[in-house]
C-alpha cells in the first residue's frame, strides 16, 4: 500500500490548465525530489497534495483514505471536511516562505499547533518542542522571534513546527529557493537527517546536489504533466528525455 | 481668573458629557468594527453585500447629518429616541463603518502564507483568525485607529445640533453670554489635553507591540 497516491491530478487556474495528468504513488519512508523549470507545476503539484488548492479531476489518496475522487461525470469530488482534516494531519509542510508566525517566539510557533489542534498540554508540547529544537540545532533560540534569526534559522525552525504534529510525511515546496546561498546548507542538513530516519518526504526542488544524494526517485515535470521518473542516479545522471538533460545542464551551468 | 473658576464647573460638566459619549463610541465601535470588517470580506455574498452598502451609507453621509437623522428623522416615523441615546446611535453607527474599512485592509494585508500555515498545521478558521491573523492586524491598523480616535474627539463637538451640552457647545453659551473670548480658549485646552492623551496612549501601544516586526 501507498502513503501518499495521487492518480491523474488535473488542475486549471481559470483557463490556464496547470496539471495535465499527473499521477504519483509514494511508500512509506520514501524521498522523492520533484525538479523542473518554474511553471512547470511542481509545486501546484505538492499543494493539491496537501489540499492548499483543490483538483478539478483525478484521485487523491493519503494513507489509504480517499479523500478525492472523480464522479460519474470525471470532476473530483472531495470527502467530508472532517475525513480531509484527519488525513491531512498527517502530512507536514514546509513553505519556501517560511510562514512562520512573526508575533511568536520560536517556542510559541512550535506549540501553537499541538496545544491548539491536538489539546496537548503546555508541559508536555514545550517539552517535545525542545528536543525538536535541538534537533534542528537551534535550542538557543526558544525564546527569540522570527525576525531575530537569519533565514537558514527560520526555515529549520518552520520544519520543527511541522514536525511538531508528528506527521508521517512531510512536503517541502523549494525550502531554500529564499536563502541566501551559504544558508542552503545547513536547512539541507536538516532534511537529510530527516531522510536517515526514515521520514517519508516529497521535496520540490532546485537543488540537484541534494536530489542526487538524498532522494530515492527523481521526478522531472515539465509543462504540467511527468517527463521522466526512475532512481535518482538514473534521471540526473542519465536521463532518457532531451528535456530533462535540457534543464538539467541549465541548472547545472547556474551553479 | 475670577471668570476662569466661575466658568470651570459648568465647562468640566460639558466636558464629561464630551467624555461620556467619546468612551461609549470607542467601546462600542471597537468591537463592532472588527466584527464588521470581517464581514466586509465574508465569502457569504449576502453578508458582504449588506457591509459594502452599510459603509457607503455611513462614509458618504455627514455625520451632523445621520446625527439629525437619528433624532429627528425617526421621530417623524414616531420612533422618538432620547437625544443622548440618538447621538450615541449615530457615533457608533458612524465610526463602526471606519473602523470596520480599517479592519478590513488590515485583515486583508496580512500575507496569505500564514493563512496556509495555519490551514496545514490544522487550525480552524476560528482560530486562525484568533490566534494568527487578528494580532498581527491590530499591529498594523494601530495608527488609523488613532487617526480615528483623534477625530471622535473632535467631531463630539457636532452633538450641539441636538441642543446636547458638550464642551464645545458649553463654551459658546458662555462666549455669547459673557461677549468673551475665553471660554473657547478655555475649550481649545480641554480638547488639546484630551487629543494629547490618546496620542501618547497609542505611541505606548505601538511600543508595547514593538516585540515583533
Amino acid at each position: 500500500m501507498y502513503i501518499l497516491q495521487a492518480i491523474n491530478i488535473h488542475k486549471n487556474f481559470g483557463s490556464l490548465g496547470v496539471l495535465h495528468g499527473v499521477s504519483l504513488q509514494v511508500q512509506k519512508g520514501e524521498v522523492i525530489a520533484i525538479i523542473g523549470p518554474s511553471g512547470s507545476g511542481k509545486s501546484t503539484l505538492l499543494r493539491c497534495l496537501n489540499h492548499l488548492e483543490r483538483i478539478d479531476s483525478g484521485q487523491i489518496e493519503i494513507e489509504g483514505e480517499t479523500i478525492a475522487q472523480n464522479n460519474s461525470e470525471g470532476k473530483a469530488v472531495y470527502s467530508s471536511e472532517a475525513k480531509i482534516a484527519q488525513a491531512r494531519r498527517k502530512m507536514g509542510m514546509v513553505f519556501q516562505n517560511f510562514n512562520l508566525f512573526p508575533h511568536k517566539s520560536v517556542m510559541q510557533n512550535l506549540i501553537m499547533a499541538p496545544t491548539l489542534v491536538k489539546n496537548m498540554g503546555k508541559a508536555e508540547a514545550e517539552e517535545s518542542a525542545r528536543l525538536l529544537l535541538a534537533k534542528v540545532g537551534l535550542s538557543q533560540k526558544a525564546d527569540n522571534y522570527p525576525f531575530e534569526l537569519s533565514g537558514g534559522q527560520q526555515q529549520r525552525v518552520a520544519i520543527a513546527r511541522a514536525l511538531a504534529m508528528n506527521p508521517d510525511i512531510m512536503c517541502f515546496d523549494e525550502p531554500t529557493s529564499a536563502l541566501d546561498p551559504e544558508l542552503t546548507g545547513e536547512v539541507l542538513m536538516v532534511m537529510k537527517d530527516l531522510a536517515l530516519e526514515d521520514m517519508t518526504m516529497v521535496v520540490v526542488t532546485h537543488e540537484i546536489g541534494f536530489a542526487r544524494e538524498v532522494a530515492d526517485r527523481v521526478i522531472f515535470m515539465d509543462e504540467g504533466v511527468i517527463m521522466e521518473e526512475g532512481q535518482a542516479e538514473e534521471v540526473l545522471l542519465n536521463p532518457r528525455q532531451e528535456r530533462t538533460s535540457a534543464f538539467l545542464s541549465k541548472v547545472l551551468m547556474a551553479r | 481668573m475670577d471668570y476662569i473658576i466661575m466658568l470651570l464647573p459648568s465647562m468640566l460638566k460639558g466636558l464629561t458629557v464630551t467624555l461620556k459619549l467619546f468612551s461609549i463610541t470607542l467601546v462600542m465601535a471597537l468591537p463592532l468594527g472588527v466584527i464588521m470588517g470581517m464581514a466586509r470580506i465574508s465569502s457569504f455574498n449576502p453578508l458582504r453585500w449588506f457591509m459594502e452598502f452599510y459603509v457607503w451609507l455611513f462614509r458618504g453621509t455627514p455625520l451632523l447629518l445621520q446625527l439629525l437623522f437619528m433624532y429627528f428623522g425617526l421621530m417623524t416615523v414616531g420612533l422618538r429616541l432620547e437625544r443622548e441615546m440618538a447621538a450615541y446611535l449615530a457615533f457608533v453607527l458612524n465610526y463602526s463603518a471606519y473602523l470596520a474599512e480599517i479592519f478590513r485592509a488590515g485583515i486583508q494585508s496580512i500575507d496569505r502564507g500564514q493563512y496556509e500555515a495555519a490551514d496545514v498545521l490544522g487550525l480552524s478558521r476560528y482560530q486562525t483568525m484568533k490566534n494568527i491573523i487578528l494580532p498581527q492586524v491590530f499591529k498594523r491598523v494601530l495608527p488609523p485607529i488613532g487617526n480615528e480616535v483623534i477625530n471622535l474627539v473632535k467631531d463630539t463637538a457636532l452633538v450641539y445640533v441636538l441642543a446636547i451640552s458638550e464642551l464645545s457647545r458649553v463654551a459658546r453659551t458662555h462666549v455669547m453670554r459673557d461677549d468673551t473670548f475665553i471660554p473657547f480658549l478655555i475649550a481649545a485646552i480641554f480638547y488639546l489635553m484630551m487629543t494629547g492623551m490618546v496620542q501618547r496612549f497609542f505611541k505606548w501601544v505601538e511600543l508595547r507591540y514593538d516585540y515583533f516586526h
